[in-house]
């Protein structure tokens, strides 16, 4: 599997770069779920990874496996598109999960039910 | 001959199909074709006669020495002419007996199709056939007796049958096998001709035990008669042709063909003469004292075959012919009989002798057929039950091996006849003598039909003509039977009335007088008396036999799940698991045991590290699993992540495609089912300090997993340590493209190489399938989940409460946008399953990870919209999806026949296809459709067992608390 010596010097170079880049940028998402205190400071970390963290790793290997095939290989940007799409769909529905929750324990720092309002009516928090 | 056999089920078939109300075009069509058989049978006599037997041979699985072979000689032309003729007379009489209001189709259906069964036993040339028919006559006796099923006497008759013939059945089969291994052969003519060889093998006495087994069951013989008078809960041309001619007739008729083989041992002797004496000494007896008359005719039909039984018995061929002889004799006057009896019954209302009396007035014709037939149930003179009587007698006087039982028969025997004379006469001066009936339901008893009494008519002739010019009717015939039968052992028997003035005589006479002495004697008691013979009464068969199969079905079968089986979980599995640890254990301390040498050399640091990942998850898993069953799950998951990153380093993406779907679908599914478990015991510590035994079953629970797990490990580690010899895998890889088309070794193995493994494995997949779906469907959740979530009955109070919003508009809300997506994702999902199921061939992917990949659409949406809103939308049929799919599987390998090569071959080429260019087409793809349709069938049917009974709490739930309302 291992091809990496038919690689151009500068290509190898920029896929390496975007490697990195790529799965630095993980890490520190890593690093921040762990590191931070709250949930809501929780959720925003991880975006770093499905982010820009899965982009550059998929352009590495666009233009890696480009290269070494001689074609354009666009798999890749299907993989772009789910992540896309599902990621933010999980967080949002943990996010609401959480002020649900937040909210019936009476967890302060966290907006309270409106009087006669409804149980999850505060789209703007988690809107998209 | 196939056609004697063939016209009676297919005249069975035909009758099934026929409407209810059909009467008249079924008795026709049981008439032609009982009829037919009659004429085939009969035409078939020259040949016959002429000395040698037909014989008609078609291959069936010739490499196991069965064929579908065909044999009629003499005794079989008898019994086959017996059978159909006896068979015509009861459909005649059938005709008029039943009425219009029973389901007659039903009737001559299971008529008919007992009728070939029974021709099919007479007719096999093969001992595995014949047992294969034996069989289907008692299936079929059970129907016809348990005709009338709204009456519990006759479903309790019907199951007793079948229970004792049933057992009887399979000992014979056993005996069949063990006579089949010691002749080498189960072709009749082989075994028939190979009697020292059985007589003095080692197997002799297991086989005859077993083969008696089958046969004195059959044949209602002591201390398996009970079944018999239980029976007469049938139909009476039920009864009359079951218990005249034909099923209990199938017992003496094996082992009278059987009788050159494996008689004049000692061991024979003993078994038959002891049963035959005791059925014919005891029923006998308890006829005289029986209230019904089919009770009386039942027992009566017991002591028969047990004067059948005992001149078996003797080994001697003059008492073979006797035997013989009777058989045809008590075929004649019991049936007869027995539609007598039919029309008492029909035209009077009541069967109870007590009852009846003085119907002689009424019906004439009847009681005067009635009398010469029970005259000749009794052994008078001129009718054909005294020449075979008369036989007897001889050889019950004839000394053949000394021993008490033989110098007990001569006795024996005048008593038995004695009693036959008394409950004969019982039978014909209760029920058609004395004062004019005053207790019948029936007001107006009349003489039947002229066609309903024809036959018995007919029969009663026979009696008459057999009886007093015998030489001239039966004899040829029986001197065929007989003669193919002992061949050339054939004695020298004369049929005539007179012999001069002998023993045999003086007996009968004897017997006659005492039998009218001890009826005058006994007259005012049987009018009174209750049920069943005096000394005896206690003692019923049945009860005995009732006790014996609630012990065994119930006692034991209680005593066994109580030990063996648990209510829960834990102890099963503690079972389970010890048991596959002395399992394993076993043959590696007995073998031997040697692991290879730990090395460290060319371990990757980066895999190492996954699976020290994964190791750590599968412990949190097993860590947390008590207390924290999501963490449990989550941690799961991570360690199947690690299987799957596995496979990928492995080369293995197939198996990675798998794992990784099938891991994803048991999480979501096992996330469904979490809701309904049990909550966490708050008190959990004082519990275990409460139960003195607790904390040392958690350590010995503890031990066990911790040493099984030590055990796989260590069998692990030796097989990977070893350099591995050479496996078929080779063959495999080698063979997969030029033979099975396809360049993914894995799914060729599935669908091509290995493919009736796979079928055997979706098979099961479906079983398990529908038992989950079984167990769910009864599944009552602990009761503190019984209730709805505690946020689903927040949102829901709250919607109620809000006059502008509908039940469920919160969670909808809630769900919006995650369910716009999850709906988007349906049909990319479907494409995604459409292609790896047609990649498969070649590359990873398959049926199995299509199906799942499929399954796993549905349940995203079961989850974006609820259960109601997508089954409202969406017709999931699973079950429809695993029969489909097992069909088509069994079909695609089937379809392989057509080209005549073995089941499950598979034909493969490429196919140019517009757009999607050059596509594998192997006959395979159909099979692995079928494993996809399965395996989208089993996961959606799991599905929706779990997303149903959150659906069914629901309803629960509103119903009590509409009672709630109620009763505020």
């Amino acid at each position: 599997m291992s091809h990496t010596t038919d690689l151009p010097a500068w290509v190898a170079l920029i896929v390496a770069f975007l490697l990195v880049l790529g799965s630095g940028l993980t890490l520190l998402g890593a690093i921040g779920l762990v590191r931070f205190q709250s949930f809501y400071e929780r959720v925003h970390a991880p975006t770093l990874g499905t982010t820009w963290g899965a982009g550059a790793i998929l352009i590495a290997s666009i233009i890696c496996f480009s290269v070494l095939q001689s074609r354009p290989v666009l798999h890749e940007v299907l993989i772009t598109i789910f992540v896309v799409v599902t990621t933010p769909v999980t967080l949002m529905l943990l996010a609401r999960a959480a002020l649900y929750r937040d909210r019936t324990e009476g967890t302060p720092g966290v907006p309270q039910f409106e009087a006669a309002g409804e149980p999850g009516a505060e789209r703007p928090g988690t809107s998209d | 001959m196939i056609w004697m056999i063939v016209l009676p089920f297919v005249g069975s078939a035909i009758a099934a199909l026929l409407p209810t109300n059909a009467r008249n075009a079924e008795a026709w069509l049981a008439g032609v074709v009982t009829l037919v058989t009659l004429i085939l049978a009969s035409a078939s006599y020259p040949a016959v006669a002429a000395g040698d037997a037909i014989r008609s041979n078609i291959e069936w699985i010739p490499s196991l020495g069965l064929n579908l072979s065909l044999r009629m000689d003499g005794f079989a032309w008898l019994f086959a002419t017996m059978i159909s003729g006896i068979g015509f007379l009861v459909v005649l009489y059938a005709r008029y007996y039943m009425s219009p209001e029973d389901p007659v189709p039903r009737f001559f259906s299971f008529f008919l199709a007992f009728m070939g069964a029974m021709l099919g036993v007479v007719l096999s040339g093969n001992l595995i056939l014949l047992v294969v028919f034996w069989e289907l006559t008692s299936v079929f006796s059970f129907l016809l007796i348990g005709y009338w099923h709204h009456n519990a006497n006759a479903r309790d008759g019907a199951r007793m049958a079948l229970t004792i013939t049933g057992i009887g059945g399979l000992g014979l089969l056993a005996g069949v096998l063990l006579i089949g291994h010691i002749v080498g052969s189960y072709d009749l003519d082989r075994v028939l001709a190979s009697g020292d060889l059985i007589r003095s093998h080692d197997l002799y006495v297991p086989a005859i035990v077993l083969i008696l087994l089958g046969t004195l069951t059959k044949s209602a013989q002591f201390p398996f008669h009970f079944w018999l008078p239980n029976a007469m809960a049938a139909p009476t041309p039920v009864s009359a042709y079951l218990h005249s001619a034909t099923m209990v007739k199938a017992g003496v008729f094996l082992m009278a063909r059987l009788w050159p083989v494996l008689s004049g041992s000692t061991e024979w002797f003993w078994i038959l003469g002891f049963c035959g004496m005791m059925s014919l000494a005891l029923g006998a007896y308890f006829a005289i004292f029986q209230q019904d008359i089919k009770g009386l005719l039942a027992y009566s039909t017991i002591s028969h075959l047990g004067l059948i039984t005992l001149l078996l018995s003797l080994g001697s061929p003059l008492g073979a012919v006797a035997a013989i002889f009777h058989m045809v004799n008590h075929a004649t006057f019991k049936a007869s009989l027995f539609m007598a009896a039919g029309i008492i019954d029909h035209e009077c209302g009541t069967r109870d002798i007590r009852r009846l009396s003085g119907l002689f007035r009424f019906m004439p014709i009847t009681a005067t057929l009635a009398m010469v037939a029970s005259a000749a149930m009794a052994g008078v003179p001129l009718l054909n039950g005294f020449l075979s009587k008369e036989m007897f007698f001889a050889e019950a006087i004839e000394t053949h091996a000394i021993s008490v039982l033989d110098t007990a028969a001569p006795y024996v025997a005048v008593l038995a006849s004695a009693f036959a004379v008394t409950y004969s006469i019982r039978f014909i001066h209760g029920v058609f003598f004395g004062p004019l009936p005053t207790d019948v339901p029936s007001v107006a008893p009349h003489e039947p039909p002229f066609l309903m009494r024809f036959p018995i008519l007919l029969l009663v002739v026979a009696c008459l003509l057999v009886g007093t010019i015998p030489a001239l009717t039966i004899g040829p015939f029986l001197h065929t039977a007989v003669t193919s039968v002992l061949g050339a052992r054939t004695p020298e028997y004369s049929l005539a009335i007179w012999h001069g003035f002998n023993l045999p005589l003086l007996m009968s006479i004897v017997a006659l007088i005492a039998g009218v002495i001890l009826y005058l004697l006994l007259k005012d008691y049987l009018s009174r008396c209750e049920e069943g013979p005096p000394f005896f009464r206690r003692l019923k068969g049945q009860r005995i036999f009732e006790r014996f199969m609630v012990t065994v079905s119930w006692r034991w079968a209680r005593f066994v799940d109580y030990r063996l089986g648990a209510r829960r979980l834990q102890p099963q599995l503690r079972l389970l698991v010890t048991v596959a640890f002395v399992a394993a254990l076993w043959p590696l301390y007995s073998r031997g045991f040697t692991p290879g040498r730990f090395t460290l050399t060319g371990a990757d640091p980066v895999f190492a590290g996954v699976w020290v990942l994964g190791i750590v998850c599968a412990l949190g898993a097993a860590y947390q699993a008590k207390f924290h069953r999501l963490a449990a799950l989550i941690l799961l998951s991570g360690a199947g992540l690690v299987t799957c990153i596995t496979f990928v380093w492995l080369s293995a993406p197939d198996l990675a495609v798998t794992q990784l779907l099938v891991e994803i679908v048991t999480t979501v599914l096992i996330l469904l089912g979490l809701r309904w478990l049990p909550k966490r015991v708050q008190d959990g510590p004082t519990i275990a300090s409460a139960v003195p035994g607790a904390r040392l079953r958690r350590f010995r629970d503890l031990a066990i997993a911790v040493s099984v797990g030590v055990g796989v490990t260590l069998i692990a580690y030796a097989v990977m340590t070893r350099t591995p010899p050479p496996t078929i895998a080779d063959y495999f890889l080698e063979k997969a493209y030029s033979e099975g088309g396809g360049r993914n070794v894995v799914n060729v193995i599935l669908v091509d190489f290995r493919a009736f493994d796979t079928f055997g494995e979706i098979t099961v997949l479906a079983i398990v399938a529908l038992t989950v779906f079984a167990l769910l469907r009864r599944f009552r959740p602990a009761p503190d989940s019984v209730d709805s979530p505690e946020q689903q009955r927040i949102q829901t109070a709250f919607d109620e409460a809000q006059p502008d919003r509908e039940t469920g508009e919160t969670i909808i809300d809630y769900l919006m946008i995650p369910a716009v997506i999850m709906q988007w994702l349906f049909p990319v999902i479907i494409m995604f399953a459409a292609y790896l199921f047609f990649r498969g061939h070649d590359l990873p992917g398959g049926g199995f990870a299509a199906g799942i990949a499929m399954a796993a659409a549905f349940i995203l949406q079961y989850m974006a919209a609820g259960t109601r809103w997508v089954e409202d939308r969406l017709r999931v049929l699973p079950v429809r999806w695993i029969g489909l799919g097992l069909l088509l599987a069994a079909f695609t390998g089937a379809g392989s026949w057509l080209f005549g090569y073995p089941f499950l071959t598979s034909h493969s080429r490429y196919v140019d296809l517009p757009l999607i260019g050059d596509m594998p087409l192997a006959s395979a793809i159909f099979f692995d459709l079928g494993v996809f349709s399965l395996v989208v069938g089993a996961t959606v049917l799991m599905l929706i067992a779990l997303a149903h009974q959150s659906i069914r709490r629901h309803r629960v739930a509103r119903t009590i608390a509409a009672a709630d309302e109620e009763t505020a």
